[in-house]
C-alpha cells in the first residue's frame, strides 16, 4: 500500500497530514522571526518576497535551502503586515479567479515596480514545496491528495494539479474541502452509522479564513450499507472569518486616534481574539483592546479600546449572519464601468443569504433542508456563531414543515480537512471503505455556432451542447459520436465553453438552443491543429469528454481519421 | 507585583552569571549542532558568538515579541496606575508566552512556600540559607521562603552568522 498524504492548501493556512493506522498531523518548519524556526501545525499561505532591506543577511536560510528566493507563512505574514508590497496573500482565490490569466504572474498584487512577481500557480506551487521540504518525505513516492473548495471550476483544478507537480509530488489527486471536513467527521466517529441515517442529509458549512463553500450530502441506502453521495456544491463566496475580524476592527477604528498600519494590523489581530472570547458562551460581556504607543514610548502612547459583547453580536450575527426569510437572495453587486484589478469578492456579506441560495438551487424552487450541519473553520470557534446558523436554519425549515437540523458534534475546526483528506486516501486503497460519491459538481458546455447565412452586425446565435453532464463520476467517458463537427485545422481555432452549477438535469449531449443566463462563460480555449497534408481547411471530427480520476476534467477532438487533439483550458482572459 | 519580581529573579539568574553550567553551555547558541544535517554542509559560516550575546538576544526577542526594553526604559512616573496597568497587561502577558516559548521553568524546591523544606542542595547558587545560619553552614532543612527558579531546557535559535545582537529593536522608518 502506497503511504498517503493529505494537503489543506488553503487560503489562508495550510496543513498536512500522514495516512496510516492513524491520522497524524505532521508540524511543518518554517520562519517565523528572521534566524528562527519553529514547527507549528499549520503553514500560514503567505509568501514574501525579500528584498535587500527587508531582512538581515542570512537570516533568511533554510535547512534545505541556504538563500531562498521567497519567505513562505509566519515569517512571511509577520513582514508582509509592515511591507505589504511584497507580501503575496490569498493566491488561492487568485487561482480560482476567471477574470484574470492565472498563470501570469499577478503577484503581489500591490507591489511597487521593480518586485519580482509571480503567478498564482508558482505561489501554490511555493506552499506545497515547502511543505514536502519542510516534512523531508518523497512525495513523489505517496498517494497526495490535495483538497479544492468544492466550488473550484476545472481550470482552478488543473491549476491546482499543475502546482502540484511543479512542487515535486507525484501522483496526485484533488478532493473537495467540505467532503474532505466530512471524512474527518467520519474517521473520528467510527459509530457514525448509528449517528446518522438513511434518507439524512448532511449540509457542510465550511467558512475558512478567506471563503465560504457549502455542500450537501446525502446518506442513502444501497444494498444493506450506507452510502454517501454529494448532492449539490455552493458558488466560490470570497467571504470568511477575516471579513469579520476586519468589520470589527473598523468599527473600532472610528472611536480610536488615527492608526498606522502596524497599528491596524495590532488591532486586527485583536479583533479576532475579541471575537472568539464575547461569542463563546461562558464569555466575558467586553473585551479590552490595547494598542501599545509605536515609538519607543510605550504607555505614553497606548491607545485602549473596549468591545463589548452586544457590539459583536450586532455586527457580526446580524451583520454577517442575519435572520433572514430563506426566500432572500444575496444581493448582486452593480458592476462601475471600471473596476481595480482585484479579487471579486462577495457583494453581499450575509451568510444565511448565501445559505439560503444554495439551499434553494439543489432543487431550482424549493429548499433542499439537511437534517444535520457539519461545522468547519475556524470561525465556528465562536459558539454563537453556530447557533445563529442553526436558529436560522431551523426557522427555514420550521416555515417549510420540516423537522429541524441538528449540528454534528465533535468536529475538528482547524485540521479537519488535511485528516479528512489523509482518511479518504488511506480509504481508496482498502476494499470497502466508505466513499462519497459525486461526481463533477456542475455542468459543462460547448458552444457551438449555427451555421446561417451571414448577416452584417448579428453575430450567429449560439447552441450550448452538454459535454459534462453534473454527477459525471471519475474515471468515465462521454463520447459524443451523433454530432460531428467541422473542425477548421492548421490555423486557430477558438472554442467557447459555458458552465452552470445550477442546471442539473441536462443529460450527455443535449442541445439547448441559446445560452441562458444560468450558464457562466468560462475562459475560451484556442487551439491550433496542425493540418495533415490532404486536409481542407475543415475536417470532420467528434468530441470526447473525459473526468479522470483525479478528478481532472478532459476534453478531446477526435477526428474521422482516428487523430486526437486535447483541449487545454485557456486561461488567458478574453480580450 | 509579581511581574516585577519575575523580571528580576529571570534578569538575576541570567546576568549574576548563576547560571547552572549545564543550562549556561545550553544558552542560545547550540542547537545548530544538534541538527547534523545542518552541520554537514562546510560552507555554512558557524556563529561566532561572544559572552554577552545570549543574553542580548533573549532581551531582544523580549523587546521584539512583547516591548520589553520599551517598557523597561520608558519613565512611568508621569502616568497614572491605571495607564501602567493598562499598557503592562499587554506587555506582561506576551512577555510570559515568550518566555514559556522559550525557556522551561520549575522551582528550585518545589514546595509550599511557608512551610518546612529540606535543603536539596549544598551549592548556595541553588539554595540559599537565611536567618539564624549555623557557623558551618549546614542545615537539614527550614522554613521555605522562596521556591526558587530553574532553568530545566532552553529552545532559543541559533544565533545566525553576522547578527548584531548588540541592536535589540531596529529604529524604524515609515516610507510614505
Amino acid at each position: 500500500m502506497k503511504p498517503v498524504l493529505g494537503i489543506d492548501l488553503g487560503t489562508t493556512n495550510c496543513a498536512l497530514a500522514l495516512g496510516g493506522e492513524q491520522i497524524s498531523l505532521l508540524p511543518v518548519p518554517q520562519l517565523v522571526n528572521p534566524g528562527e524556526m519553529q514547527s507549528p501545525d499549520l503553514l500560514p499561505s503567505f509568501l514574501f518576497v525579500p528584498g535587500p532591506a527587508d531582512f538581515p543577511a542570512g537570516s533568511t536560510a533554510l535547512p534545505w535551502d541556504d538563500a531562498p528566493p521567497y519567505v513562505v507563512g509566519t515569517l512571511a505574514r509577520k513582514r508582509g503586515a509592515e511591507n505589504a508590497g511584497r507580501l503575496v496573500s490569498s493566491a488561492k482565490s487568485w487561482l480560482s479567479h476567471a477574470g484574470v490569466d492565472r498563470n501570469a504572474a499577478l503577484l503581489p498584487a500591490a507591489a511597487p515596480e521593480g518586485v519580482t512577481k509571480l503567478s498564482p500557480v508558482e505561489a501554490s506551487r511555493a506552499y506545497l514545496e515547502h511543505l514536502r521540504q519542510a516534512s523531508e518525505l518523497d512525495f513523489a513516492a505517496h498517494q497526495v491528495l490535495v483538497t479544492v473548495p468544492a466550488s473550484f471550476d476545472a481550470v482552478a483544478r488543473d491549476l491546482t494539479l499543475k502546482a502540484a507537480a511543479l512542487a515535486g509530488c507525484g501522483d496526485v489527486m484533488l478532493l473537495e474541502e467540505p467532503q474532505a471536513a466530512f471524512y474527518a467527521w467520519l474517521e473520528r466517529h467510527a459509530d457514525w452509522r448509528e449517528r446518522i441515517g438513511s434518507r439524512d442529509r448532511v449540509l457542510v458549512i465550511d467558512v475558512g479564513g478567506g471563503t465560504t463553500d457549502f455542500t450537501l450530502i446525502a446518506v442513502e441506502e444501497s444494498q444493506g450499507a450506507l452510502a454517501l453521495e454529494r448532492l449539490a456544491v455552493g458558488e466560490h463566496i470570497l467571504l470568511g472569518g477575516d471579513n469579520m475580524d476586519l468589520a470589527l476592527a473598523r468599527f473600532l477604528e472610528q472611536r480610536l486616534p488615527k492608526l498606522d498600519p502596524v497599528q491596524f494590523q495590532s488591532l486586527w489581530q485583536q479583533c479576532r481574539a475579541a471575537k472568539e472570547a464575547l461569542l463563546s458562551n461562558e464569555g466575558p460581556n467586553e473585551q479590552p483592546v490595547t494598542l501599545l504607543g509605536r515609538g519607543s514610548s510605550l504607555i505614553g502612547g497606548t491607545i485602549k479600546g473596549q468591545l463589548t459583547r452586544a457590539e459583536v453580536r450586532e455586527l457580526l450575527l446580524n451583520g454577517f449572519f442575519p435572520q433572514v426569510a430563506s426566500t432572500e437572495m444575496p444581493e448582486r453587486a452593480k458592476r462601475s464601468g471600471l473596476q481595480s484589478m482585484g479579487l471579486p469578492y462577495a457583494a453581499d456579506a450575509a451568510i444565511t443569504r448565501h445559505l439560503a441560495q444554495f439551499l434553494r438551487s439543489v432543487k431550482a424552487g424549493v429548499l433542499t433542508g439537511p437534517t444535520h450541519v457539519l461545522f468547519n473553520g475556524g470561525v465556528f470557534r465562536a459558539a454563537a456563531l453556530r447557533e445563529r446558523v442553526l436558529t436560522v436554519l431551523n426557522q427555514w425549515l420550521a416555515a417549510e414543515g420540516a423537522a429541524p437540523a441538528r449540528a454534528l458534534e465533535g468536529e475538528d475546526l482547524m485540521h479537519a480537512v488535511a485528516r479528512g483528506a489523509a482518511y479518504y486516501g488511506v480509504m481508496r486503497q482498502t476494499q470497502g471503505g466508505i466513499r462519497i460519491r459525486g461526481g463533477v459538481p456542475r455542468t459543462y458546455y460547448i458552444g457551438i455556432e449555427e451555421s446561417l447565412p451571414a448577416v452584417p452586425f448579428i453575430k450567429p446565435p449560439l447552441k450550448a451542447l452538454t459535454v459534462v453532464p453534473f454527477g459525471m463520476e471519475e474515471g468515465t467517458t462521454h463520447r459524443f459520436a451523433e454530432r460531428e463537427f467541422g473542425l477548421v485545422v492548421g490555423e486557430p481555432a477558438e472554442f467557447r465553453f459555458f458552465v452552470s452549477s445550477t442546471r442539473r438535469d441536462d443529460p450527455a449531449g443535449e442541445l439547448l438552443e441559446r445560452v441562458t443566463e444560468e450558464l457562466d462563460e468560462l475562459p475560451a480555449m484556442e487551439i491550433t491543429l496542425p493540418a495533415n497534408a490532404g486536409d481542407a481547411g475543415v475536417i470532420a471530427a467528434t468530441l470526447e469528454s473525459t473526468v479522470t480520476e483525479t478528478g481532472l476534467l478532459q476534453l478531446w477532438i477526435v477526428a474521422r481519421d482516428g487523430r486526437r487533439w486535447k483541449l487545454e483550458f485557456n486561461v488567458r482572459e478574453r480580450g | 507585583m509579581s511581574i516585577g519580581y519575575a523580571f528580576s529573579a529571570f534578569f538575576g539568574i541570567l546576568f549574576k552569571n548563576q547560571i547552572p553550567d549545564d543550562v549556561a553551555a545550553a544558552l542560545g547558541w547550540v542547537r545548530r549542532d544538534s541538527k547534523p544535517k545542518v552541520a554537514e554542509k562546510p560552507k555554512k559560516e558557524e556563529p561566532v558568538v561572544g559572552p554577552g550575546d545570549g543574553a542580548l538576544q533573549i532581551l531582544g526577542i523580549l523587546q521584539r515579541d512583547a516591548r520589553l526594553v520599551d517598557f523597561l526604559m520608558e519613565n512611568i512616573a508621569p502616568y497614572t496606575d491605571e495607564q501602567i496597568g493598562a499598557a503592562v497587561r499587554g506587555v506582561h502577558e506576551q512577555s510570559r508566552q515568550t518566555l514559556e516559548r522559550y525557556l522551561q521553568f520549575a522551582p528550585v524546591i518545589d514546595g509550599v512556600e511557608g512551610t518546612y523544606a529540606k535543603v536539596n542542595s549544598k551549592d548556595p547558587a541553588a539554595v540559599k540559607l537565611i536567618g539564624n545560619v549555623p557557623a558551618d553552614g549546614k542545615a537539614a532543612g527550614g522554613t521555605l521562603r522562596h521556591k526558587g527558579w530553574r532553568v530545566t531546557k532552553t529552545d532559543l535559535p541559533p544565533i545566525f552568522a553576522h547578527q548584531k545582537t548588540d541592536i535589540l529593536a531596529p529604529a524604524e522608518i515609515e516610507i510614505a
